[in-house]
């Protein structure tokens, strides 16, 4: 990696907390910065926001209305991002359905729905996961068979985050009844106006709704909505998996929330002793910082191996499993060290501007985040899964 | 000082062929059988191919290796735990002598280190009850866990100088007089010694430069630190390796245990320590050459990540071998061993750990 490649990704940070500092709307970054439930409106506005930087497809090519990101930049960015504590950046149009569409769909597919994704005027749901389908992807049953010119769907999706605000599906269905598991299956864009679909919120432990059940009877999909070949879906469902673990997020992330840790056990005393100080949580704290070091070390490696071309296959894993685990325990101790206010359900402060939260300010929303990511080790890949592929692909086991 | 990458790639290369050629774990039972715990052909060989002289200047016939260069031969000494006082005497008193002695001082002893003639270890650990103390020109004290003092020829010893207070760093014949030499094994197989000095004739080192012995013996013990890391990634590549590869044959059941998913997730989790363990040893070479606070951080935190990420690993792979794991005959006991020893020599890991804490916290 050349040291040319290394300022730019320097300089792309600095943008980003320039962006953080200048550009990001008072309002939002508030809200970021409680961890506050953001709105649809809200994530619009942020995407937006990106798209106006030239930020929410730089990781695309650049005839693409992209910048040709290398992988380095890309981690840069989303670290950065994270690391201020910014709202999350929805994937699944830009960094989902995006590349999978200008990779392998028609021209007039990719003119049709590319200027939306870029600029988030139409919001993308991803419909993969089902009852029976979760991690064994390939036991999915939801059908789309032909009709004339277009396809009739039935089955149910699930986990389908964010299908409440979404205008699009892009959905796995099996086009043939009596291919194996990985053959049948094919890549349907389904609008999510058509007649046929019903968006049932789940609601989870945190009292909110994030995912849904996505039901599909006799839905009509226009034919031209499919992606590649029939029964090439799986192909394209793999492209997109290895776009999805790339995240750099989670590291920054993870520095986030330690910092936040932080920031509490030296502002908080104990019997007159900031508890940063007291023994046992400065060796927990000094335990996730040895721990986060090496994290953010062995990701700067494998950002590296990924734009030298040297991968062995486990990097994406590898920052997938060490960042979650950390997360979640770090996340873990600040609600802990929080006492009561930790486990208070705040549910007025998390939507309101104006009132002061129960704990301190930066912590308000830490329980709502805390709930929504200990999800964060089954999405996206399970860690049992990702340990499934690294044994596979790389120990040959 | 940045050695190139190819000089790198060399150093590397030619310790690997060596060990494949010269150097198999059925050849170094020879090697652990001798009195002196290594081969002393071997150790002619290395000045040969300029390995004792890795770190002398380039002027004196040296590489003038930085701590990358040191890596790479660690971690091929790690890989086939090698018993020649390569870190002892080549890297670490090697390494001091070029900080803090003097031009005839170097001058005297650089050619004997260069050409294996001389083995010169650094003697730092104090007995508690007998700290080293330099006085009217003589040496008196006691030295723990001397890596290699069993045959060394002199010994670097750290000592407080009596009349300033300060720190010094002596040059001691290790068979002077006023040396007495209590010499054992450790338990994987190289030896050490315990000295005690009474009175005995000791020259101190005193460079032109006029570093001083303090910041010359953390930045040793640093590199300590750091040489240390590169041998334990060594040493976790191979057991990495070995225990992948018994997984596949090894049967159980009426099948190979490496297709039980317990076993797989298992050794999954040991490669990513072998990977943090990759990135850490080298954030932990190139922060040697950095700024003071940010160097005892990562070098500290290395040390100590790395020495429990290693005997994870090594634990995981005696686990998995089983019974045979636990056998003198094979090579993962000796991987297990020689981890014990470096988990106890220059510094342990809560030392390391609390340094670390210390400071990551102080923002």
């Amino acid at each position: 990696m050349t040291q040319e490649l290394r300022a730019k990704a320097e300089r792309l940070r600095q943008e980003v907390r320039d962006f953080y500092a200048t550009v990001m709307p008072a309002d939002l970054r508030d809200k970021a910065h409680r961890h506050q439930v953001l709105s649809k409106e809200d994530y619009v506005g942020w995407m937006r926001l990106l798209d106006k930087q030239g930020w929410s497809v730089a990781h695309w090519p650049e005839a693409l209305g992209g910048k040709g990101w290398s992988p380095l930049e890309r981690f840069a960015f989303e670290d950065e991002l994270a690391r201020l504590g910014c709202p999350w950046v929805i994937p699944f149009g830009v960094k989902y359905v995006g590349p999978v569409i200008y990779a392998f769909g028609t021209d007039a597919q990719k003119q049709r729905f590319l200027p939306g994704i870029k600029t988030t005027e139409e919001f993308w749901a991803q419909g993969y996961s089902e009852p029976g389908a979760g991690s064994d992807l390939a036991g999915l049953r939801t059908m789309a068979l032909k009709d004339g010119d277009h396809y009739v769907v039935n089955g149910q999706k699930v986990w389908t985050t964010y299908a409440q605000w979404a205008d699009w599906l892009f959905c796995l269905v099996r086009t043939d009844r009596d291919d194996k598991p990985q053959t049948g299956i094919s890549f349907l864009l389904i609008d999510m106006k058509s007649p046929g679909v019903t968006v049932k919120p789940i609601r989870t432990m945190d009292g909110f709704e994030h995912v849904n059940e996505v039901w599909l009877e006799d839905v009509k999909v226009p034919a031209e909505n499919l992606i590649g070949e029939e029964g090439k879906g799986w192909t394209y469902a793999k492209f997109l998996l290895k776009n999805e673990r790339t995240a750099g997020a989670i590291v920054g992330w993870a520095w986030h929330v330690l910092d936040r840790l932080k920031k509490h056990a030296r502002e908080t005393q104990v019997n007159g002793v900031a508890l940063i100080d007291q023994p046992l949580m400065r060796n927990r704290i000094g335990e996730y910082e040895l721990r986060f070091m090496a994290l953010e070390l062995a990701a700067y490696q494998a950002v590296t191996a990924m734009v030298d071309g040297t991968e062995n296959g486990s990097e994406a894993s590898l920052i997938k499993l060490r960042g979650t685990e950390l997360y979640q325990e770090v996340m873990e101790t600040l609600v802990e060290a929080l006492g009561a206010a930790g486990v208070a359900v705040d549910i007025a402060t998390l939507h309101s501007a104006g009132l002061p939260p129960l704990g301190p300010d930066d912590t308000g929303g830490i329980l709502k985040d805390h709930f929504y990511n200990r999800a964060a080790t089954i999405f996206g890949g399970s860690s049992e899964i990702q340990r499934n592929i690294v044994a596979k692909v790389v120990l040959g086991l | 000082m940045t050695t190139d990458l190819e000089t790198i790639g060399m150093l590397r290369d030619s310790a690997a062929r060596y060990a494949d050629d010269n150097y198999s774990f059925h050849q170094r039972w020879a090697v652990l059988e001798t009195p002196e715990g290594y081969s002393r052909k071997a150790w002619s060989d290395f000045a040969e191919f300029g390995f004792l002289a890795l770190r002398l200047p380039e002027d004196d016939g040296g590489l003038d290796g930085d701590a990358v260069a040191v890596g790479a031969i660690m971690e091929i000494v790690g890989a086939r735990l090698l018993m020649e006082p390569l870190l002892a005497s080549s890297i670490l008193g090697t390494g001091l002598l070029l900080k803090l002695g003097s031009d005839a001082q170097k001058f005297a002893l650089l050619p004997q280190l260069a050409d294996g003639s001389l083995v010169l270890a650094l003697a730092d650990e104090d007995d508690a009850a007998k700290p080293c103390v330099f006085a009217d020109g003589r040496l008196s004290g006691r030295k723990l866990g001397v890596l290699q003092g069993d045959i060394a020829g002199k010994l670097l010893v750290s000592a407080q100088d009596a009349a300033t207070g300060e720190a010094v760093v002596m040059l001691v014949d290790a068979a002077g007089a006023g040396v007495s030499r209590r010499t054992h094994k450790l338990v994987d197989g190289r030896g050490a010694a315990i000295f005690d000095f009474d009175g005995a004739v000791a020259e101190p080192l005193q460079p032109e430069s006029g570093t001083r012995a303090d910041a010359a013996l953390a930045d040793i013990r640093d590199e300590a630190a750091v040489a240390l890391c590169a041998e334990s990634l060594g040493i976790v590549r191979s057991l990495v390796h070995i225990t992948t590869e018994y997984l596949k044959v090894r049967k159980q059941f009426g099948r190979v245990i490496g297709s039980n998913q317990a076993l797989q997730h298992r050794m999954v989790d040991c490669l990513l320590l072998q990977e943090e363990i990759r990135a850490l040893t080298a954030a932990a070479q190139q922060a040697l050459a950095g700024p003071a606070a940010e160097r005892t951080r990562i070098v500290s935190g290395a040390r100590a990540y790395v020495v429990h990420a290693a005997r994870k690993v090594c634990n995981e792979a005696v686990q998995m071998h089983g019974g045979l794991g636990v056998t003198d005959e094979l090579d993962v006991s000796h991987y297990f061993r020689r981890l014990m020893v470096n988990a106890a020599l220059f510094g342990n890991r809560d030392a390391h750990f609390g340094r670390f804490v210390d400071a990551a916290l102080a923002a």
